[in-house]
């Protein structure tokens, strides 16, 4: 189970907006505001949660002129756990708007 | 080209503080992100990028991350109770020596010569068991790197130490002030010690670690019995009738500790016998509970450095049948 910390939250948040679409170091810091030092040992988690997988970019590191990059995306657990872990701490998760005759999650908020 | 060297080593220190399996796929993935940094002439954010890792917190893996409440407890436990467990070995040893020295009084002749090796050898014999036992806990302890063992070892002891001078000042026995500066520079030395001896358990030099550990524990021990003892006794007085001056020569300081155990000058000239009953009479109880408290301090730090136990390995996994 992953400890819902508030960079891990922003690292969902960003994810979700469009889980299919796999980001990179850099990009992820620019979607979530917060610095290296914090995002990765994040991911770091996540990927040992399972929520969070990561590939290396196929390309030729000589014809594109650049290393190849590694590109992380949420797996179909880490969709659906981080919707929920989400959805728990009443955080709008991006991309998922509230239905009519929705009922909000029980409780008391995390924070 | 100054910059992506400076960000290039701050990426080499910040990769060492992953888990070794991680490293050489991050060391990569980092260079990566760098290479786009230093493409776009972002040379700060090179830098930002870099040194935000390096001074980011250790990573280790999220087994060793997950503390059970128990194992904080137990941690708490042992290292709160172990100074108290000390100073009650060092008060059973002095029980013991008083008992010896009753028995002895009729059947030796200087029965005195006995007490303080008495004392020592009780106190020495059980700060070991302390140590064993505390060697026993430490295995179902929290893992923490060397500094902050060292202080969760120390600060207790100081604890301690601090309990009963404050007790001791109350009941207005003289000279408590006069032990305070010793004590904490024992204390003082003794962290350095044991955060050595911690940090070279960690590494796998295990004999060098009890090593140092034992001769730097030894070193902060002589060293606060020879601040008390310069504090408390000149190094010249003027002779008063047939009595041998008031005054230790500090040519012996070194060997002072060790006299403080055994009442003894090792067939050296110094210190006298008069040096050793003016050091032995100022400074006794000090001592006797640094040795009380050094083996399991040293014990625990390398103890607590060890790796955890790898577990048992499961049943193999067996392919479903087709």
């Amino acid at each position: 189970m992953v400890r819902l910390t508030i960079p891990v939250v922003k690292v969902l948040s960003a994810l979700l907006t469009a889980p299919d679409e796999p980001r990179y170091g850099l990009d992820l810091m620019r979607l979530t505001g917060l610095p290296s030092g914090t995002l990765y040992p994040v991911l770091h988690r996540l990927r040992a949660a399972g929520w969070l997988a990561a590939d290396w970019e196929d390309v030729d590191p000589v014809a594109a002129g650049r290393p190849a990059r590694r590109y992380y995306r949420l797996t179909g657990d880490g969709i659906r756990a981080a919707r929920l872990a989400l959805a728990e701490l009443r955080v709008p998760a991006p991309g998922q708007r509230p239905r009519a005759g929705d009922v909000g999650p029980a409780g008391a908020p995390a924070w | 080209m100054v910059t992506r060297r400076l960000a290039a080593l701050l990426l080499r220190t910040a990769v060492r503080r992953w888990p070794a399996a991680s490293r050489a796929e991050l060391g990569r993935e980092w260079a990566a992100e760098l290479h786009e940094l230093a493409r776009s002439g972002r040379r700060w954010a090179m830098l930002r990028f870099a040194a935000s890792l390096a001074a980011s917190r250790a990573v280790t893996s999220p087994v060793d991350r997950v503390v059970p409440r128990g194992r904080l407890w137990r941690t708490a436990g042992v290292l709160l109770l172990a100074p108290p467990a000390g100073l009650a070995a060092l008060v059973l040893a002095a029980t013991t020596m008083n008992l010896t020295d009753e028995w002895l009084a009729f059947r030796l002749s200087r029965a005195t010569a006995v007490q303080l090796p008495v004392w020592a050898g009780g106190t020495a014999l059980l700060g070991v068991l302390l140590a064993v036992a505390v060697v026993r806990c430490a295995r179902r302890t929290v893992r923490v790197p060397a500094l902050p063992t060292a202080l969760g070892v120390v600060l207790p002891i100081a604890a301690t130490a601090a309990v009963v001078l404050g007790l001791s000042a109350g009941r207005g026995e003289r000279g408590v002030a006069a032990t305070v500066p010793g004590v904490l520079l024992w204390l003082a030395l003794l962290v350095p010690a044991v955060w050595a001896a911690g940090a070279l358990a960690r590494r796998g030099r295990t004999r060098t670690a009890w090593l140092v550990g034992v001769l730097g524990a030894l070193v902060a021990a002589d060293a606060a019995v020879a601040l008390t003892v310069v504090a408390a006794i000149p190094a010249t007085a003027p002779a008063v009738a047939d009595l041998p001056p008031d005054a230790v020569d500090r040519v012996s300081a070194p060997l002072w500790l060790f006299t403080c155990w055994t009442d003894s000058s090792f067939g050296l000239p110094r210190p006298t016998a008069w040096e050793r009953f003016l050091i032995t009479d100022r400074v006794v109880v000090e001592p006797m509970f640094y040795l009380a408290c050094t083996p399991y301090a040293v014990a625990y730090a390398v103890a607590a450095a060890r790796p955890p136990r790898a577990p048992a390995p499961g049943p193999q996994p067996v392919a479903a049948p087709v």
